[in-house]
């Protein structure tokens, strides 16, 4: 038997886990003050004042609004705290699962010192309003290329590790990081596609419906696959060594990871219920929400159940505590994700903060406890010392606990609180009866118990790095090495040709590709295909009876073979999101709109969106009124039937901005029509002179709003200059801009930018700005035509503006049954037109 | 049959097939899993506790 030593690299998991606990500390303190901001619009900058003793004078800072902090909060939780853990404890259980030393050391240290330039890249960009404007994808395009590139190296350096394995068998946590490779590759390349205009800008490729579904394809999966996935090879590689004892079912675990990766992909659309999605995508997101349900449990109970005969421990291992508490908050998260996608329950929990009470229980109760069991586990191996001390880390899970609890429970009360209100009528059924900012005065109590209970959890964390620290202090980093045995067995014996050429696969391929065409072809052609489908089957049947043993063969060899495991996660993935965004792209185009078109943004208006994007103004409001009657009431307009968000009202927008969050009222109705005889200026709900005061100071409108003053538009110049290129660029996406050159651009712009300024500044009651006391209405005009101000309201004045296509001889819609959304039978269309077996018997003349 | 999904038995078909890759997936599944070997089983089940414990 041949043994070989093999010394663990432990450098690259001490480095990933410190960076780890480093910006999740910054993670979490950007994320209280977001929080507070919501209490206190002070918070958007002004509180400086008092804290630098007056140097800096101002109602608000740009760098530091909720519209920008709040990305920078979600990317450095999601990429920068959990990503490194997860990378700690990826390298940390793959070179012990598959006893040998990670692949490269230098693509270690290009993947660690790669993915922190990008961290610190992201925490420059971001607060400077540097953004693509789709939520956890904000980076910049050159960022996102990093991030692909840094993806690839951790990629090849994971595979080649498998790849030189002395235990030929793949235990199930790296089934878990497989799939997490290879998903997020897919993910994150597909939703950054993007054309540039310059260097720090760019427009996705996808837009209005298709830039939705594929956002939040990606965005419910970058959960799924950053978060959870990994997350969960984490457990069952630590779990079992914390408790000391193997998981509780192999077998669950299997079922577990099939049915989760196959599953997870599907569920996307639930994050865009009752809007304009296509109903068969609603519905579809909705039941493989609900079917979830069934894989995440048992991997919950198979995590808890791991436990059995070591519960004792719970009372004194603060390693158990966190893992059987992360767990919990797994179980419990995944019960509620479910939950919120039926979509009856999302009337009310869309919007709301209910949404942000659940995604905490994942971040803070699932993510967080189990980075904090795996540290706690962790440290006194890598630095063979004991841990500093017990009762501190002990102390951090009932902060964190209890922070936890306040937090989401703030939230749940938040938001269903705030949801029953936004929906509630007047006695007579027509009219609401709060205005939206009184449904927010009603939740701020809840507001400051959620910033106390983030600050609570923060301060856990803050005990958790001084403990780790005191560890590290207390002993030596340190490498393990060990004598492991060479395996004689073969592995990886599988290349890629016969993952492939062979009959389970060949049979499984073939059997979708005649399962598509059944689907799509038109008639008689699908009937062809569906006989076809039949005949394979029954030949497939024929093929498994006479060679049954070497079909199993294949199976087993599966669990030693990773190229093929690979392959078929990969195609697992693609299936579930090939069906979802293959058809919008091919059927959500301008000209398969009937109905209402959106029209196109002038320069100027696509200059202010580029702004109202850059501001993350979208992280507040929605421009999405839902198909819901609630919504129409409050955001429709009087005297306009079915004023629902059409799909077509947004179709050329790169990127979408339907939003997942209203801490201000929707604006999807905001702008208006041309006022009469101008060709510049329109007017909407509320005209030019209210958005200037608005934007600068927006306790002017409402004092209980809690949004942040912008009074630095008021001095910035619009980029009048990058518009040729952006318009370049929206018109190679499809935007159906008419031919125009530099000068005509530029020209139509400023027009435009002069004609709204002199509503402001001329005519009655012109208004005036501190910052210019002696200036003329003239010198204003000519000023602030070329401020950011003037093309945000632009921006704002365009919202909603759309004109009605009308198409010859479309195909005539077919009226569903209300109940069953089933064809009407005859007997339905009776009753339809009224004839009941009453009314038919009232008719009948008694003898 | 890509109109019919759109416009008319959408939900029965988007349920039944829905369900019915559900249930493959889990069928598929949890046969491979039940086959596997008992001695294969607690082999890989306690692969992480292989390595040097403190």
């Amino acid at each position: 038997m041949n043994t070989t030593t093999i010394t663990y690299d432990d450098k690259t998991v001490r480095q990933f886990m410190i960076f780890s606990i480093i910006w999740g500390i910054v993670g979490m303190l950007v994320g209280v003050i977001a929080a507070t901001q919501l209490s206190w619009w002070q918070m958007n900058g002004k509180f400086l004042e008092a804290i630098t003793f007056g140097l800096f004078q101002g109602d608000g800072l740009q760098y530091i609004t909720f519209g920008r902090l709040r990305p920078l909060h979600t990317n450095a939780v999601i990429f920068a705290f959990v990503g490194n853990m997860m990378f700690a404890g990826v390298y940390y259980s793959t070179q012990r699962l598959c006893k040998t030393r990670t692949a490269s050391d230098l693509l270690s240290k290009i993947h660690m010192w790669g993915w922190q330039l990008i961290i610190v890249a992201a925490a420059i960009t971001l607060p400077a309003g540097l953004t693509r404007g789709k939520e956890y994808a904000e980076l910049i395009w050159p960022i996102n290329i990093a991030v692909a590139l840094i993806w690839v190296i951790f990629a090849v350096n994971f595979f080649w590790t498998l790849a030189k394995r002395n235990e030929p068998s793949l235990y199930v946590a790296l089934w878990f990081y497989i799939a997490t490779i290879v998903t997020v590759a897919m993910l994150y390349i597909v939703n950054h596609l993007s054309i540039p205009t310059s260097l720090i800008h760019s427009y996705p490729v996808f837009g209005g419906l298709q830039d939705a579904l594929v956002q939040w394809w990606y965005g419910h999966n970058a959960v799924a696959f950053f978060l959870t996935t990994p997350i969960l090879g984490i457990m069952y590689y630590y779990l079992p060594k914390a408790a000391n004892r193997p998981v509780y079912s192999y077998r669950l675990s299997i079922v577990h990871f099939w049915s989760l990766v196959f599953i997870y992909i599907w569920a996307g659309p639930h994050h865009l219920l009752n809007t304009s999605l296509p109903r068969w995508l609603q519905m579809l997101g909705m039941l493989f929400s609900l079917m979830l349900w069934a894989p995440s449990w048992g991997g919950m109970l198979n995590g808890l159940l791991t436990l059995r005969g070591a519960w004792a421990k719970l009372r004194t291992d603060p390693v158990i505590k966190f893992f059987a508490a992360g767990v919990t908050f797994y179980g419990m998260a995944t019960f509620e994700g479910p939950l919120l996608s039926i979509r009856a329950v999302n009337q009310l929990s869309h919007y709301t903060d209910w949404t942000i009470g659940h995604v905490h229980s994942g971040a803070l109760g699932w993510n967080g406890f189990m980075a904090a069991g795996m540290f706690y586990w962790l440290a006194p191996r890598l630095w063979k010392t004991r841990l500093w001390s017990t009762s501190l880390a002990n102390m951090h899970f009932w902060i964190g606990l209890v922070g936890i609890l306040l937090y989401v429970a703030a939230m749940w009360t938040a938001g269903v609180l705030q949801g029953l209100m936004l929906g509630e009528t007047n006695p007579d059924g027509t009219t609401l009866k709060y205005e939206f900012v009184e449904t927010l005065k009603a939740i701020q109590v809840e507001y400051i118990l959620r910033s106390f209970g983030g600050l609570l959890f923060l301060l856990g964390f803050i005990l958790c790095a001084v403990n780790i620290w005191k560890t590290a202090r207390s002993g030596q980093p340190h490498n393990d090495t060990v004598e492991v045995t060479v395996p004689e067995t073969e592995k990886d014996e599988m290349p890629l040709g016969k993952t492939i050429f062979n009959d389970p696969v060949a049979y499984s391929l073939l059997g979708c590709v005649l399962l598509c065409l059944w689907f799509f072809l038109p008639p008689h052609a699908d009937k062809a295909a569906l006989i076809a489908l039949v005949l394979l089957a029954v030949k497939g049947v024929h093929g498994f009876k006479r060679n049954g043993m070497k079909w199993n063969n294949w199976h087993e060899r599966l669990l030693h073979n990773y190229l093929p495991f690979t392959i078929l996660v990969a195609v697992a993935v693609i299936i579930g999101g090939a069906v979802q965004i293959i058809p919008s792209l091919l059927v959500n185009r301008d000209d398969n709109i009937e109905g209402r078109l959106q029209e196109l943004y002038t320069p100027l208006e696509l200059a202010g969106r580029d702004i109202y994007v850059s501001e993350g103004c979208y992280n507040c409001h929605s421009q999405m009124i839902r198909t819901l009657m609630p919504d129409v009431l409050r955001y429709g307009r009087a005297g306009h039937d079915d004023d629902f968000s059409h799909l077509g009202e947004s179709i050329y927008d790169h990127p979408f901005q339907w939003g997942s969050k209203r801490t201000g009222p929707d604006l999807a109705r905001e702008g208006g029509p041309l006022v009469e005889g101008s060709e510049h200026v329109r007017s909407g709900r509320r005209d030019n002179k209210w958005h200037w005061f608005h934007f600068r100071n927006p306790r002017w409108a409402n004092q209980d709003s809690n949004m942040p003053p912008y009074p630095w538009l008021f001095e910035e110049k619009t980029d009048i200059k990058a518009l040729p290129k952006k318009i370049a660029v929206q018109t190679q996406l499809g935007v159906p801009y008419e031919a125009m050159d530099k000068h005509e651009i530029e020209q139509a712009a400023l027009d435009q930018a002069t004609a709204i300024s002199r509503t402001l500044f001329e005519g009655e009651a012109p208004v005036t700005y501190d910052g210019m006391p002696e200036a003329t209405g003239e010198e204003l005009v000519a000023e602030f035509s070329q401020r950011k101000i003037i093309a945000l309201i632009a921006y704002m004045q365009k919202l909603g503006s759309y004109r009605v296509v009308e198409k010859d001889g479309p195909p005539e819609p077919t009226p569903l049954d209300p109940d069953s959304y089933r064809s009407l039978t005859g007997r339905s269309l009776e009753y339809r037109d009224g004839k009941t077996a009453a009314s038919e018997a009232e008719a009948e003349p008694t003898n | 049959m890509f109109k019919r999904i759109f416009y008319e038995d959408w939900a029965t078909i988007i349920q039944m097939s829905a369900f019915v890759i559900l249930f493959t997936v889990f069928l598929v599944t949890t046969i491979r899993a039940i086959r596997l070997r008992p001695s294969e089983r607690r082999r890989l089940a306690s692969l992480p506790l292989e390595d040097q414990e403190r």
